[in-house]
């Protein structure tokens, strides 16, 4: 099935007495474009982490785009999340070392055996052209502004047209004219492929562009002797 | 993997004053110790092979070295003077050929090397142009010299004089150059060679019927003083042995007398150079007869082992350069945290992750092994020549 | 990526660097083997003996060979020489200023020192077109003695033989011609220098030392030459000898100037000319010129 489908999810870190969650029941459609609000540290980030296949629950199921994550080895999950999900992060995280295209290239030079059926070269061309961009192709992030490096990071989450968009935080550090623009791309991006869009925001203001909002508090049973959750390691 | 080695390839290239920085620590590190070990072993080599091809060496009591690297080398430094009788000895004793050597005397810091025809076969030398000398007067001059002054079939050199106010003293010889050696890679290319009885025209043991001070037709081209004639002897600049001339040229004196300052022995077996030792074992002329490999072997000795503190020292060093490149390389995996957990994050794997870092060490490495070579084949094709160079000093 | 390739290109490239030779020092080997001669009768013998086995060369010279001076140019042809055969007793000054390999100097004269006769001072020097020269130390026109000629192609042989063994054989024959003609020359000599035996002779200039000795003839020298007019000192000089050495009979080196015999007639002295055959001549050989000699002196008496 097609969507997301969680059901009895319960996760927690290794070290004892840490961070808790449980999501008894969570289902998105396909194409549907979520936003998540809730206070920070409670585990918006995990819940992206855990669609992705970054993380693994300690029970419960994951159903992605038809996929059953949560008892897949770990190279399938590392296949399956260089395939079917394309992620913006907080920071952007392009490489400053590597050109526009070159970025958008990674997930192809991070695992070259995966999605093949297309060319990569025309692929980064329309992807630049959509978001405006096709002129600098060949600059580095650094010879970017904070807008159009932003545009980068979500052509380069949808390089493999993937089923699933991530965007964690994405509108931090601009300013409301280029926030409306980039929460705007992302749905139009996910639109045009077919993706589900899952946008963790702080940013009430974004909310009215959502279909759906989903409140993460109401969503988890976090256990209240927990703390803080500690700084993540991805195995 | 190539993606990581593309990544890697690229950061590297981002950060190329760090990259240099790392390729040049790394390079220094790996390469002087080769370098020196390398320089060492090939002067060594060289510095015996010529040794080794000079059996036997014939000088007048003194120190060994000095005899041996003089005769070999041409060093500036002059054994005590061996009288021409010396030759005369060999030659006569039937076991084995002697060739001349008289090196006392300079131009423009090139040693001029009084031999025989003798010398250039034995050396193995071969001429570039022109052809050896012939006639009084007539140099051959080295491949180093021809290039440095300039000349060559045609050309005059002067030797230099060694007192500029004694009358009775060195006057400078105008000489022709009628030929140029081929390159041998060894001191003759930075030599003028010229007859022995040349040698001794210079040092004034000769000259011609037409005294200098005459005035005749040759030797009053540097300077026309129509002074007298105690004058002109007086302010004479040089002397030049010319066709006019030249059949007036003789020597004062029993030319067995003249002096030498070393003789090559060249013996056909090891019977007669063993024979020729023993003679002159303890011979009442007190002349020394060397095996120069011999006397350079001692010399050797020496600069291996300063050679081996040498490269202690660097190995210290590079203890050193190793720490601080390492930590280099643990403050760049730091700073790059982020990246690789975004990475990984994007579903690379820990194997990509790993390459990634270690394309970052292994470029530089790499790039530092194949600088080094590069260098060090460099260094062993110069290298001869240059401690030779140094030695001729 | 690409301007370091060039650099590293053109670093090899300095570092091989060609070298231009222009082949081995010395004995740059033309077909056969070169041999060069110092004079005429060494020439001579030498061609005799070798055939056509070896190139036999003289140097070209204008004057009297024992006066040559090697210049420049003529060093190449030296240097080529896979043998020069010299005639020793010091008639080769320029050996004291020229460098050979004397690994391919043959003196003909080494072995027979004994043979050799010192000079007499010279009497009486005239300056004339060549200007004042000297004499040396030991009498050098060694070939007039036909038994030191002999000698002298002896030696010639051994050096051949030594340059091309495998020709020894037919070396060592024409040497027995040879031998056989100078000895013949040798006789010739002897009757003919019987028939003024002890009778005084003048040699217009002293280069019969070996001539004389051989044959024992009773002569003096003066130092005149053929194509110059005695001074007045010269003549008087001349008197003074006549008068406690009353020859009849002069000989020259090459015919004399009219005037001079005329004059010498007058005082009853014969001029004949006895050619030493120091350098090529113009026409016939060896044996030719010393049987042009031979004939003159029979027909003085």
């Amino acid at each position: 099935m097609p969507g997301i489908q969680i059901s009895n999810l319960k996760f927690s870190y290794a070290s004892a007495g840490g961070f808790r969650m449980h999501i008894p029941r969570l289902d998105i459609a396909a194409g549907e474009c979520v936003a998540i609000v809730g206070p920070s540290g409670s585990g918006k980030t995990t819940l992206l982490n855990l669609v992705a296949g970054t993380f693994v629950p300690r029970s419960g199921e994951i159903n992605v785009a038809g996929r059953r994550l949560d008892n897949m080895t770990e190279t399938a999950r590392r296949r399956f999340r260089i395939d079917q999900v394309g992620q913006v992060f907080q920071a952007f995280e392009l490489l400053e070392y590597l050109s526009v295209s070159e970025n958008i290239l990674l997930p192809r030079l991070i695992d070259p055996d995966g999605k093949k059926n297309f060319d990569a070269q025309q692929r980064i061309q329309s992807l630049l052209t959509s978001v405006g961009l096709q002129d600098k192709a060949d600059k580095r992030p650094g010879e970017l502004s904070h807008g159009e490096r932003q545009r980068v990071a979500v052509c380069r989450a949808m390089f493999n047209r993937p089923q699933l968009l991530l965007a964690d935080e994405p509108t931090g550090n601009l300013d409301q004219a280029n926030k409306q623009k980039v929460v705007e791309l992302l749905i139009r991006q996910a639109r045009e492929h077919d993706s589900m869009l899952l946008m963790v925001t702080h940013d009430h203001s974004m909310l009215d562009t959502f279909e759906r909002v989903i409140d993460f508090v109401e969503l988890v049973n976090i256990d209240p002797g927990a703390g803080q959750p500690a700084r993540v390691e991805i195995r | 993997m190539t993606g990581a080695f593309f990544l890697g390839w690229r950061y590297l290239r981002f950060h190329r004053f760090k990259s240099l920085v790392l390729l040049a620590s790394v390079t220094l590190m790996i390469f002087l110790p080769t370098a020196t070990r390398l320089f060492v072993a090939d002067s060594a080599t060289a510095l015996t092979a010529r040794a080794q091809a000079t059996p036997l060496l014939l000088g007048e009591r003194g120190g060994e070295l000095e005899l041996v690297l003089n005769a070999l080398y041409f060093h500036a430094e002059q054994p005590p003077a061996l009288p021409y009788s010396a030759l005369d000895d060999i030659e006569d004793s039937g076991l084995a050929n002697g060739i001349p050597l008289y090196t006392r005397f300079r131009t423009r810091g090139a040693p001029i090397v009084g031999t025989s025809l003798d010398y250039f076969e034995f050396r193995n030398l071969q001429l570039a142009s022109g052809r050896l000398m012939g006639l009084l007067g007539e140099a051959v001059v080295g491949a180093n010299v021809a290039r440095e002054q300039g000349v060559g079939p045609g050309d005059h050199l002067v030797s230099s004089p060694e007192t500029v106010f004694d009358l009775a003293g060195v006057y400078p010889l105008k000489m022709q150059v009628v030929g140029v050696l081929a390159r041998s890679g060894s001191p003759d290319d930075d030599a003028v060679f010229v007859d022995v009885r040349t040698a001794w025209v210079i040092q004034g043991l000769g000259h011609g019927h037409e005294d200098l001070a005459g005035g005749g037709s040759s030797a009053s081209v540097l300077s026309r003083n129509e002074g007298t004639i105690t004058a002109n002897a007086a302010l004479k600049q040089f002397n030049e042995i010319t066709a006019e001339n030249i059949q007036d040229f003789h020597f004062h004196g029993d030319t067995s007398g003249f002096p030498l300052s070393a003789i090559i022995i060249v013996p056909p077996n090891d019977k007669s150079a063993t024979l020729l030792r023993g003679r002159y074992q303890n011979h009442e002329s007190g002349y020394q007869v060397l095996v120069p490999g011999d006397v350079l072997d001692d010399l050797l000795e020496t600069v291996f082992t300063i050679q081996n503190y040498v490269i202690l020292g660097l190995m210290m060093l590079s203890l050193a350069t190793i720490a601080v490149v390492t930590l280099v390389f643990l403050l760049s995996q730091q700073l790059r945290r982020g990246e690789f957990m975004t990475l990984k994050r994007m579903g690379a794997s820990r194997g990509f992750v790993a390459t990634l870092i270690a394309s970052e060490i292994g470029f530089v490495l790499l790039g530092s092994l194949a600088l080094s070579a590069l260098m060090s084949w460099v260094t062993r094709h110069y290298a001869t020549e240059f401690l030779l160079s140094l030695v001729t000093l | 990526m690409k301007r370091l390739a060039i650099l590293l290109f053109l670093i090899l490239l300095g570092a091989c660097e060609e070298q231009h030779t222009s082949g081995p020092i010395q004995g740059d080997h033309a077909s056969k083997p070169q041999v060069l001669t110092s004079n005429y009768p060494l020439y001579y013998f030498a061609s005799e003996i070798a055939g056509d086995v070896v190139d036999v060369q003289m140097p070209d010279i204008d004057d009297d060979p024992a006066m040559w001076i090697p210049g420049a140019s003529d060093i190449p042809q030296l240097q080529a020489a896979d043998l020069i055969v010299i005639n020793g007793a010091g008639y080769e000054s320029w050996l004291a200023f020229t460098s050979l390999d004397t690994d391919r100097l043959l003196d003909t004269t080494e072995v027979i020192q004994d043979l050799l006769l010192p000079i007499a001072n010279a009497t009486l020097h005239q300056h004339g077109p060549e200007g004042e020269h000297s004499h040396q130390a030991t009498a050098f026109t060694t070939w007039l003695d036909p038994h030191i000629a002999a000698e002298q192609a002896r030696a010639i042989e051994r050096g051949l033989s030594a340059l091309v063994p495998a020709q020894s054989k037919a070396f060592k024959s024409r040497l027995a011609l040879l031998e056989k003609r100078l000895d013949e020359l040798d006789r010739s000599f002897e009757r003919q220098f019987l028939n003024i035996k002890d009778q005084p002779l003048i040699f217009s200039h002293p280069v019969y030392q070996y001539l004389q000795k051989r044959y024992g003839l009773n002569a003096r020298s003066v130092h005149w030459e053929p194509d110059t007019e005695p001074g007045v000192k010269e003549w008087l000089d001349f008197q003074n000898l006549l008068r406690e050495y009353p020859a009849k009979l002069m000989v020259w080196e090459a015919p004399p100037l009219p005037s001079v015999v005329e004059r010498l007639q007058e005082q009853g002295i014969q001029s004949i000319v006895f050619e030493p055959a120091g350098n090529r001549l113009v026409t016939g050989d060896y044996f030719a010129v010393m049987n042009a000699n031979l004939k003159r002196l029979s027909a003085v008496y």
